[in-house]
């Protein structure tokens, strides 16, 4: 439990980065003229679209990683002795890839830039175009579709947390990670929608160095997961219990 | 509604194919090559909350989160995580499988369904209808499975088989728009409005119902619609649609403007010289159209084997069916025959050279390079040798006079003569006589029924008596004599590398005789040397192949480099030329201006114009470059040959792929939805793949014009850098 409540404020401290651009969007959203009912309900939504979104990119991460595993465990159906090593194989190489992605991904909330390509690529451009024209709509399926979108618009954060669903390897817990990170981001992105820029950008910027914190350290310890010599009867998230 | 066939696409602006349909954006009708172009286009276009194109998005927006969660839902049951004491919570997960999947096949298969109906009223099959059959057939068995309260569900692959499609139709037409972004410009010279200003009054107009002498107003960022001059403002504007040069240009009251350039920075007020429609800008609008329209042999190829495919997939997947029923369980079998109808899609195939041809197309028109076919880039690219014509292709074309010898006349009558016939000439030469002219203040004598012989000069008719004038030739064709002293000095003229030209004339009814001979030197255009030396690092051989005497075309061959070359070579012996050189090394390109080699550029496997100046309507050439436009060739020859080699790479690809997972599928080793992401995978690949052209560098000019033979290599880099900083 610990694990997804360490993700949870994960999220939380993140959304002070997503202020910086969501948050905008969130503004954008903007109140219903229905009344503040209304306004809450189209907030509400946008924010479900979103963590249905993240939800699913956990699932589906969750499940590759899984996939990956029994595919290295069972790809030699000979050699069962090996076949708990391997599964062993796979895990680790999961964990020392999403911990190094982490890593890497940490160090750009520090300031450390060189990935920014990754997001002025022909997708992004395509769906910002996309979020603009829905912006405007009245209605109610317009947030939710709102939403949706732009939890795939390319973010580190999200990045940094899909690899920590893979992981996982397992459906239900990729979920469950990418869903406790998404409802960490809850509070910061309703506030936004009802409050708009209360914060100071020093704050912000506080938050996101907390966010980068976090993250770096969640990717140093996946990281450890996948290097550190393992124990018999290791479970998956035996290490996260002495964090 | 149907289009007719060769109508562009409203958002791509490729030809909308058999696929078109019409629909209305914003209360206008527009025609579109397919929905994912129908979307893009409605998303970009589309304005306020009525805007039909938000719909779209929340169409698509709302279908993705009704297939998620489906997929999510379809993923924790398959993982297992409803087994043991969950177990009693899976008829109500199905039940909500149901309920989320109805709605979201509703909404995310309509399109496909309208255009499989719609098609198939008209007796053809579709990839829609793939598509339409694969997610129908997923859906209905898992509804009777959630009856019947049994069996596995496969609501997600119904569902997330429609999304995959349509997003990925979504990002397809986005592509695909990005490519013809460079095209845009010019074709808008058919559907930009105007502001005409009648009785003080300012009016909005079509382009093309716009008349010589009409009053137009240009706001700064705006496009000059017209040819014109300026009555009022001043501005700078970039001619760079029509130039090829991206430069400001300062305007004042008086100033010429082209149409199409851009007024960069004040408002401007132009009286229109010409009709809307005839300007330069709207020939090479509809030039380019014309283009676009027009499908390469490759295309043709590709299109023939698409439509083709479809009934050959449903064959496969029922023969899947039939085969795989016998040995696994239903539900299996059926899901590995959907896995063959989805994987099938030949979007891919169908997209492969379109884009890379307007991609291709606009950078080039974005240059001032015109390109008339789509088959001209692929001809280019596989051209091995390039021929040039000598004068004002690879020669200034302002020839000037240095020598005139005569024979018992004087100079002063030869060139008044010369000058009244060589009027009717658009050779360079005649440009040299009427200023040698000008510059002796003489009155050109007017002659009549002047007839131009191509390659030998040009007669008519002075006075009643015969004039001609031309190369020694055509003295011996009329049967003139020449006096051999005259002859002489010719031979020493010609010996030093100048192009001669003979005048003779008839007196009193009698027989003419040749009287005069006139040298001109002609000098290598500065880039010239640069141009020849590219194209030979592009592994061209390069030829020269000249009308004029041997001398001539030795020096400016030696001066520029080429690898050898022909003179004295009529119009007819340049064509049995190119034929030889196709014959010895392959493809041909002929390069000339346009004007006195019209049949050699049409028989060459491609025929480059350089500035033409003839009505773009007429010309011959497959490529016409702009005036002073040399330069640009090895940077057209080297885009053509990047746009062949994509072409191949998509069409190999997507072959390749399609039939790798179609092998596949058929054996059962692809999951639908796995399959449905390939599919849109590539399709994908191939936009991406075919951008990338965009990213290749635009031409560089090898130097400035003075320094043909002055800076250093470090140098002419150096401006080249600063240029592009610029």
């Amino acid at each position: 439990m610990s694990y997804y409540a360490l993700l949870f404020i994960a999220g939380f401290a993140g959304s002070f980065h997503c202020i910086g651009m969501c948050g905008g969007f969130a503004c954008g959203l903007g109140a219903d003229p229905r009344g503040a009912s209304a306004t809450a309900v189209r907030h509400v939504l946008y924010n479900t679209g979103r963590l249905s979104t993240y939800c699913f990119l956990g699932a589906v991460a969750g499940a590759l990683g899984q996939v990956i595993c029994t595919s290295l465990a069972t790809g030699s159906p000979r050699a069962t002795p090996l076949l708990s090593a391997s599964l062993d194989v796979g895990q680790r190489a999961l964990a020392v890839m999403a911990g190094l992605l982490m890593i890497i991904m940490a160090l750009r909330f520090f300031g450390l830039r060189g990935w920014n390509r990754v997001r002025s690529g022909f997708g992004g451009s395509t769906l910002v175009v996309s979020l603009r024209s829905l912006l405007g709509r009245r209605g109610f399926a317009a947030p939710l579709a709102f939403g949706v979108v732009n939890g795939f618009l390319p973010c580190p954060l999200v990045y940094a947390m899909v690899a920590q669903a893979a992981s996982t390897s397992e459906v239900l817990s990729g979920c469950i990670t990418m869903a406790a990170f998404g409802l960490g981001t809850f509070p910061a992105m309703l506030a936004m929608g009802g409050v708009g820029r209360l914060l100071a950008p020093s704050w912000r910027q506080r938050g996101v160095r907390l966010a980068g914190s976090f993250i770096l350290a969640l990717g140093l310890v996946t990281l450890s997961r996948g290097v550190m010599p393992m124990m018999p009867g290791h479970g998956l998230h035996h290490l996260w219990h002495f964090t | 509604m149907t289009p007719a066939p060769d109508a562009l696409c409203r958002h791509c602006l490729l030809p909308v194919g058999r696929r078109g349909f019409t629909r209305a954006v914003n209360g206008e009708g527009c025609q579109f090559c397919c929905y994912g172009c129908c979307i893009a286009h409605q998303v970009k276009s589309g304005s306020g909350d009525a805007s039909e194109a938000a719909w779209f998005l929340v169409r698509l927006g709302v279908g993705s989160f009704l297939s998620m969660n489906i997929m999510l839902f379809s993923l924790l049951v398959y993982s297992g995580a409803f087994t043991g004491a969950d177990r009693r919570v899976l008829p109500t997960i199905h039940l909500l499988l149901w309920g989320l999947a109805t709605p979201a096949v509703l909404i995310l298969g309509e399109p496909f369904l309208r255009e499989t109906w719609s098609q198939a009223r008209r007796g053809r099959l579709t990839s829609s209808a793939l598509i339409v059959l694969g997610s129908g057939a997923a859906y209905a068995y898992s509804t009777l499975a959630v009856v019947q309260g049994g069996g596995h569900l496969y609501f997600d692959t119904a569902s997330m088989v429609l999304m995959l499609f349509t997003l990925g139709r979504y990002l397809e037409a986005a592509g695909r728009a990005r490519a013809s972004r460079d095209l845009a410009p010019l074709l808008a010279a058919e559907s930009e409005l105007a502001t005409v200003i009648e009785a003080g009054q300012e009016h909005r107009r079509p382009v093309r119902e716009v008349r010589a002498g009409m009053l137009i107003r240009v706001k700064p960022g705006e496009r000059i619609p017209v040819d014109g001059l300026i009555v009022e403002g001043r501005s700078h504007t970039d001619d760079a649609v029509i130039t090829g040069e991206s430069r400001q240009i300062a305007k004042a009251v008086g100033a010429s403007v082209l149409a199409g350039s851009i007024n960069l920075d004040g408002p401007l007020l132009i009286r229109s010289s010409g009709a809307g429609g005839e300007s330069r800008w709207a020939q090479i609008c509809r030039s380019v159209r014309d283009a676009l329209r027009q499908s390469s042999r490759t295309q043709r190829i590709a299109d023939r084997l698409v439509g083709a495919f479809v009934p050959i997939v449903l064959a496969l997947a029922a023969i899947t069916l039939a085969f795989w029923v016998q040995r696994l369980p239903f539900d299996q079998a059926m899901l590995t025959a959907l896995s063959v109808l989805v994987v099938a899609c030949p979007c891919a195939v169908g997209l492969a050279a379109p884009m890379a041809h307007s991609l291709g197309i606009g950078q080039l028109a974005r240059h001032g390079c015109l390109v008339r076919s789509p088959g001209a880039l692929e001809a280019l690219a596989g051209a091995r040798l390039i021929a040039f014509d000598k004068t004002g292709t690879l020669t200034l074309g302002r020839p000037q006079l240095v020598d005139l010898a005569s024979d018992g006349v004087g100079e002063e009558e030869v060139l008044a003569r010369l000058a009244g016939l060589e009027r009717h000439s658009e050779h360079g030469l005649a440009r040299a006589i009427a200023l040698a002219a000008s510059a002796r203040a003489l009155n050109p004598i007017a002659a009549e029924d002047v007839q131009i012989l191509p390659g030998r000069g040009l007669r008519g008719l002075v006075h009643g008596e015969a004039v001609a004038a031309g190369s020694a030739a055509l003295m011996d064709e009329l049967g003139w004599p020449l006096p051999p002293a005259l002859f002489e000095r010719a031979e020493l003229m010609a010996a030093s590398g100048h192009s001669v030209v003979f005048v003779g004339w008839s007196e009193n009814a009698g027989a003419g005789r040749a009287r005069a001979a006139l040298s001109f030197d002609d000098t290598p255009l500065p880039e010239a040397r640069a141009t020849i030396d590219a194209l030979r690092g592009l592994g061209l051989r390069v030829t020269l192949l000249s009308g004029d005497h041997a001398g001539a075309a030795a020096r400016v061959a030696a001066t520029v480099g080429t690898d050898d070359w022909q003179a004295g070579l009529l119009p007819e012996a340049k064509r049995l030329a190119l034929d030889q050189h196709r014959e010895r090394h392959g493809a041909v390109a002929m390069v000339g201006d346009g004007l006195n080699d019209g049949p050699g550029l049409a028989w060459a496997d491609v025929g480059i114009a350089v500035g033409s100046a003839t009505d773009l309507a007429r010309e011959t050439a497959d490529l016409v470059l702009p005036a002073d436009g040399l330069w640009l060739l090895p940077w057209v020859v080297g885009r053509a040959r990047a746009v062949r080699s994509t072409i191949l790479a998509n069409l190999a690809w997507a072959f390749g792929y399609n039939l790798v997972a179609l092998t596949c599928a058929v054996l059962g080793l692809l999951q639908p939805i796995l399959a449905a992401a390939v599919m849109a995978g590539s399709s994908l690949l191939v936009v991406l793949n075919s951008l990338r052209l965009e990213r290749l560098p635009g031409p560089c000019h090898p130097s400035a014009p003075e320094s043909a033979p002055g800076p250093t290599q470090g140098q002419s880099r150096a401006l080249a850098w600063l240029e592009a900083e610029s």
